[in-house]
């Protein structure tokens, strides 16, 4: 890379920069070339009998504001907020330049106005206006006077300006020095006049707050005012609150204590059907307990019928078995025999189921006895469980054969080790 | 030169000047001091900023060219910044530059970038087109530039009168003096360059204004800067319109000098005003027009119209 060419530019574009003061202080204002956005959007005639500048943008804000000579030199601009508005005031050549920006999103406005630096002649002219001003009336009616007056003020002021001379011819010799202290005069008075503005508008500020700050008081003590009367109205209506209050708990102690009374004599309503209801159902279950017994004998002597009928139905069968088994009149042919032989079996069957009882009985067992040891017992007597276990019992239904009497079958069971107890109240299971 | 910290180490000028800079600023006399002593800082830095607009945006090459690039946007950046600057205080200078770059480049199009811009030809040209959006005098020499046209030529195509053509001539003497090398000096276009330039306008002249004609649409967009409201391209029926009824003046040279189609345009449709005898087309001129080139040659028609009192005033040479 080509760094001393490089070097020699950068030099070069500093050069440029730190000249640009003294370009644009160097430009005669004439021709101002007004460039809004980079843009070059009309020209400022500051030789112009009324030397302004107006401009409308649509679409696009005013951001950027370049005020530029006719050569291209930047002698003055600002840059502007996207909306809202903007005024400075900036120096091109001995005049100035006051700029007024007001954007809006979607567009902006601009005004430019230039003003001339007034020389030491209109100084001068605004003086002598002055004085004349204010002597116009009493001249007017006396001419010769103010002819002689004029002319004495033309000798005096002749006379000053001769002296005025004397003074400063020798001065004059000295005109860098007088001129290098005249800048430095001037740059004091100016940025003198700059900190009285500054400290001018800090009192206009200063003002602005004072009286917005007694706005504010005054509010704040209408708005105490009125909280004051809001609280006194808040006060009243407290006051017929608690009166209010008072009223409600007397009325809620009447309420109470009829209410307590109104629901004792329901209890007691309530009671007093409960206990005869509960009689009621004492007599009932007392009735059915002897209707119960009853039955309970009946089934028992019904049973013991049972019992008979059965035995006498066996020997009965007996009976014809033997008499069936004698041999036959010699009238029955040989070749019938088979034909009898299988029909003797069916009947010893119907004996034999004949002469098995059922017999039921309830039996607990010994604690920590599994289900399955249950279960293997039960089926080992060919017994079955009748209902679910009640208060420790099982209720088991077995078919004995009619020979063996119950108390020796029961016996037997007992001996089995996980048994606790058996009984053959048919009844209910026997309370523990 | 030096200045002792409290720590016992030494800050440089440049170090003390970046504290500064990053400080509140609140007089303009304290900014303008400022400014002047930190120029090279607050250039650096707006270099800095460019190139790194042109690496995010791919536009950057590791290459002389876009360092000067660079380097001459950053300059334009910096002058902004140190007349707007004074308007802004109190500020801090530093985050007013950076809000300030931030927000041109926030802009559609902010820079004329084009790979073919970045050659001799393309950088004479973009210097030239860049300088005339904000230099009257650059603007009037485009014509003469771009095309050859002579003082009298651009009066008699622009239809201007005296007054006219003195008040838009007569800081042509500036720019043949000091406007059009400051333009070369700003663009960053060296003298040997110039002189590679003036060899190859000699030797190929076909070849360099073909190339002048292919790059000009490119460089008028971007530097015409013609919103619609402001500078539209018209139709050959409103030219002749606004050259008849005699307004416009302004209109005509900016747009004019920024658009090649509507120049040749009008320059066809006022061939007879013209009286060149030849057909308008482009045709680079290098250095500016020499004195005794600005010849103003007034006829009776001015923007279209006659005047019978203007033959009083044929013959004008004008300041520059």
């Amino acid at each position: 890379m080509e760094t001393p060419d490089l070097n020699d530019y950068r030099a070069h574009l500093l050069d440029a920069l730190d000249d640009q003061p003294r370009r644009a202080g160097e430009e005669r204002p004439e021709f101002l070339q007004v460039l809004v956005n980079h843009e070059r959007v009309g020209t400022l005639n500051c030789a112009h009998t009324d030397p302004s500048f107006s401009y409308t943008a649509r679409e696009r804000s005013i951001q950027h504001l370049e005020i530029r000579s006719e050569s291209g030199v930047l002698v003055g601009g600002c840059v502007a907020p996207e909306a809202g508005q903007k005024s400075v005031r900036v120096p091109v050549g001995r005049g100035s330049v006051a700029i007024q920006v007001q954007n809006h999103f979607d567009g902006g406005s601009l005004k430019l106005q230039y003003a001339a630096a007034p020389g030491w002649w209109s100084h001068l002219a605004s003086s002598i206006g002055l004085a004349a001003s204010a002597t116009a009336a009493p001249t007017a009616s006396r001419t010769p006077v103010w002819t002689m007056t004029t002319a004495f003020a033309q000798i005096v002021l002749a006379v000053g300006v001769v002296a005025l001379l004397a003074e400063r011819i020798p001065t004059w010799l000295n005109a860098e020095d007088r001129a290098h202290q005249l800048e430095e005069e001037l740059a004091a008075r100016q940025s003198t006049q700059e900190q009285i503005d500054r400290v001018h508008q800090q009192l206009a500020q200063l003002v602005e707050a004072q009286a917005s700050a007694v706005a504010v008081s005054r509010s704040e003590q209408d708005r105490i005012a009125q909280l004051n009367a809001l609280v006194d109205t808040v006060a009243h209506a407290q006051q017929k609150l608690n009166t209010q209050v008072v009223s409600v708990q007397e009325d809620l102690k009447t309420v109470k204590t009829d209410v307590a009374q109104e629901v004792e004599t329901g209890l007691r309503v309530a009671v007093n059907a409960v206990e005869a209801d509960r009689d009621l159902v004492r007599q009932d279950l007392k009735s059915i307990k002897s209707v119960n017994e009853t039955l309970i004998k009946q089934v028992a002597l019904l049973e013991s019928r049972n019992r008979e009928l059965h035995a006498r139905l066996a020997l009965t069968s007996l009976e014809v078995a033997k008499a069936n088994a004698a041999p036959k009149p010699t009238v029955v042919a040989k070749g019938d025999l088979p034909k009898e032989a299988p029909m003797a079996t069916p009947v010893a069957d119907g004996i034999r189921e004949a002469d098995r009882q059922a017999f039921m009985f309830w039996v607990a067992f010994q604690d920590g006895t599994t289900e399955k040891s249950i279960e293997d017992l039960v089926q080992e007597l060919n017994g079955i469980k009748k209902g679910p276990m009640k208060s420790g019992w099982y209720s088991v239904e077995v078919n004995l054969p009619n020979p063996e009497p119950p108390d020796r079958f029961l016996e037997s069971v007992k001996r089995a080790k996980i048994v606790k107890s058996v009984v053959t109240s048919k009844a209910m299971p026997p309370a523990q | 030169m030096s200045t002792k910290l409290p720590d016992g180490k030494t800050m440089r000028d440049g170090q003390i000047f970046s504290a500064r800079l990053n400080n509140v600023v609140t007089t303009e006399r304290e900014f303008d001091e400022l400014v002047v002593k930190s120029l090279p800082e607050l250039l650096d830095r707006a270099t800095g900023q460019t190139k790194r607009f042109l690496r995010e945006t791919n536009q950057w090459g590791d290459d002389i060219t876009h360092e000067k690039l660079a380097l001459r946007w950053g300059y334009e950046l910096v002058e902004r910044f140190v007349v707007f600057g004074r308007t802004e205080v109190p500020c801090r200078p530093f985050f007013l530059l950076d809000s300030l770059i931030a927000k041109s480049f926030s802009q559609p199009d902010p820079l004329c970038y084009h790979k073919e811009l970045l050659t001799p030809v393309g950088r004479f040209l973009d210097g030239l087109a860049s300088r005339a959006v904000v230099s009257r005098d650059a603007l009037i020499a485009l014509f003469y530039h771009f095309y050859g046209f002579s003082q009298a030529h651009v009066v008699k195509l622009l239809g201007f009168g005296q007054a006219e053509s003195q008040r838009v001539y007569k800081n042509f003497e500036r720019w043949r003096q000091t406007g059009w090398q400051r333009t070369m000096n700003e663009t960053g276009l060296s003298g040997s360059e110039i002189e590679v330039l003036e060899q190859e306008l000699r030797t190929r002249p076909d070849h360099l204004n073909h190339e002048v004609d292919r790059l000009m649409p490119v460089l008028q967009s971007h530097y015409r800067k013609s919103e619609p409201e402001h500078y539209p391209c018209l139709s050959e029926q409103k030219w002749g319109q606004l050259f008849h009824d005699d307004y416009g003046h302004d209109y005509r040279v900016w747009h004019l000098a920024f658009c090649r189609d509507c120049f040749l345009e009008v320059a066809d449709r006022r061939q007879a005003e013209v009286s060149s005898g030849l057909k308008p087309q482009v045709n680079l001129h290098i250095h500016p027009l020499k004195k005794g080139g600005v010849l103003a040659l007034f006829g009776g028609d001015r923007g279209g119209r006659h005047h019978g009192n203007t033959r009083s005033q044929r013959l004008s040479r004008t300041s520059a």
